[in-house]
């Protein structure tokens, strides 16, 4: 799982009203080498929720993306760089994402996560 | 007096017996006839439970019986705050529990029979798990199957016009119940975006994203475990909401719906592409009991709950407020898809596989005449309903 899917994964348990982000608790991140694509990633600066990001890859071991960030920074090589490599490059191929709300644990197994919901949480 | 035929007269003579043409001692019919005894039981119990009893939508409107749409007036999309309050204040269900537990079944048959069958599927069929899209009356071989699946997926594109132009193409798409991920890899290329899917099977998961990887997609397709009536989305995420034949697994349909609006954007297209029965006339409440029957057993074999009507859906989405809805028939351009499969299946690669692949994927083989049956009788139709977002 990219942190780019992280950033779009929310816990919809019933009554649960920010389920977003998931909490990433990490057993085995992998990095995986990605094609670096400028216009895709400057196309998805504007639908990810950057602190989200910034804290997830923090988990993952990568300090490197700056807190903040503006539209302008885009035009930043390093920046775009870091970017990518925070949303692109990082896999957790196993762990947990835990619903900040109610601490229920979806797993992460071979990369792909399981966001099924039991029949009292829907 | 059983026959040993040949693999060409066996097909020509089970699609001649799925076409309703008498014939005696042959040996898939005596196969054919002692599993609907058994089958019949299984779906009456099962899906007897769904029908039977109310399931009340989201918007508290109790169902006619059989129909899984309602006059809902007034209804709008709810997003996943206002959801998780109704949910609330009603006191927890919707739906009551011999319902719920049906549901569930259904879930796990559905991910079980994908579990089981998505291998032999993808080595025959290769990726997509859809009809091809043919033109009225033509011939076909085999190898153009594949052109005609992935014609299928540009067809439902411009049905809906989902624009090219780079400014306003998607830039994130969903796949609700993207099998092993053929349409997720298409849809990702064609636009140059990122695209995620969705699938109940963890089988399917695993393998769509071994798959996007082989294919270098990795880094613009990803795929999760799970329920396309409980997506694990936030409200307005995705520019293409795409679902290609799952509709028809959907249990609640006004939930599934609803969903699919949810977590399309502002200007977002939907585009559903599923089995329906027939619409009713004005006069009729529900379809005949022959009918019923029919699709009961299709139902069983692939693990599907009561179907509805294309009518059924455009009424959903209008109530909805959702704009520009187009629906159409394309039962024309799927009719050489089922006869195709069945020739696979009774190739010497098709027989061994279902063999050695498990009973849940024999079934569903044996169930394809009555696919044929449903379509021929204008039962079936292979419907395409599209919409989109208000801005």
């Amino acid at each position: 799982m990219r942190l780019l899917t992280h950033n779009m994964l929310s816990s919809n348990i019933k009554g649960v009203t920010n389920g977003f982000p998931l909490r990433i608790e990490v057993e085995k991140v992998v990095e995986k080498s990605v094609d670096f694509n400028p216009d895709f990633l400057k196309n998805m600066f504007a639908k990810i929720e950057y602190k989200a990001l910034v804290e997830a890859s923090r988990i993952m071991g990568y300090a490197e993306l700056p807190d903040h960030a503006e539209p302008s920074m885009l035009e930043s090589d390093d920046f775009l760089r870091k970017f990518h490599h925070a949303l692109m490059e990082l896999h957790l191929e196993e762990g947990t994402l835990v619903c900040p709300e109610t601490g229920r644990r979806f797993p992460v197994n071979k990369g792909v996560p399981n966001m099924l919901l039991h029949e009292d949480e829907v | 007096m059983l026959q040993i035929l040949s693999t060409k007269q066996l097909t020509t003579r089970f699609i001649h017996t799925a076409s309703g043409e008498a014939s005696q001692g042959m040996i898939i019919g005596c196969i054919h006839s002692s599993f609907w005894s058994v089958s019949s039981f299984a779906a009456s119990n099962v899906l007897g439970g769904l029908t039977r009893k109310h399931i009340t939508l989201f918007t508290g409107c109790p169902l006619p019986r059989d129909r899984f749409t309602t006059s809902v007036q007034g209804a709008r999309i709810l997003n996943k705050k206002e959801m998780a309050v109704r949910q609330a204040s009603l006191g927890g269900v919707d739906v009551d529990l011999e319902t719920k537990t049906n549901v569930e079944k259904l879930k796990r048959g559905i991910a079980e029979f994908y579990d089981e069958s998505s291998g032999i599927w993808e080595d025959i069929w290769g990726d997509h798990m859809h009809h091809g899209f043919y033109d009225p009356n033509s011939t076909i071989s085999l190898s153009d199957h594949r052109a005609a699946q992935v014609r299928m997926i540009e067809e439902a594109l411009k049905f809906a016009s989902v624009p090219e132009d780079p400014m306003k193409k998607p830039k994130s798409i969903v796949d609700v119940g993207c099998g092993i991920g053929g349409s997720s890899q298409y849809l990702a290329r064609k636009y140059g975006t990122e695209c995620t899917g969705i699938t109940l099977s963890p089988v399917q998961a695993e393998r769509a994203r071994a798959l996007a990887a082989a294919q270098g997609l990795e880094n613009k397709v990803s795929f999760e475990v799970a329920d396309a009536l409980n997506q694990p989305f936030p409200d307005g995420k995705f520019d293409l909401v795409w679902s290609m034949e799952s509709g028809e697994h959907m249990p609640e349909k006004a939930k599934f719906v609803n969903e699919l609006a949810r977590v399309a954007a502002p200007g977002a297209r939907i585009i559903i592409v599923t089995w329906c029965h027939r619409n009713l006339s004005s006069s009729e409440q529900s379809l005949n009991p022959d009918e019923n029957k029919l699709l009961d057993k299709i139902c069983d074999a692939y693990y599907l709950p009561t179907w509805c009507s294309t009518d059924d859906y455009v009424k959903l989405l209008q109530s909805l407020s959702l704009q520009d809805i187009k629906a159409a028939d394309w039962s024309e351009y799927v009719a050489p898809f089922w006869p195709a499969v069945i020739r696979s299946a009774l190739t010497w690669k098709g027989i061994t596989s279902l063999i050695l692949s498990g009973w849940k994927t024999i079934k569903g083989a044996m169930v394809m005449p009555l696919m044929m049956k449903g379509y021929k009788k204008g039962l079936i139709k292979f419907a395409i309903i599209t919409c989109r977002k208000p801005e």
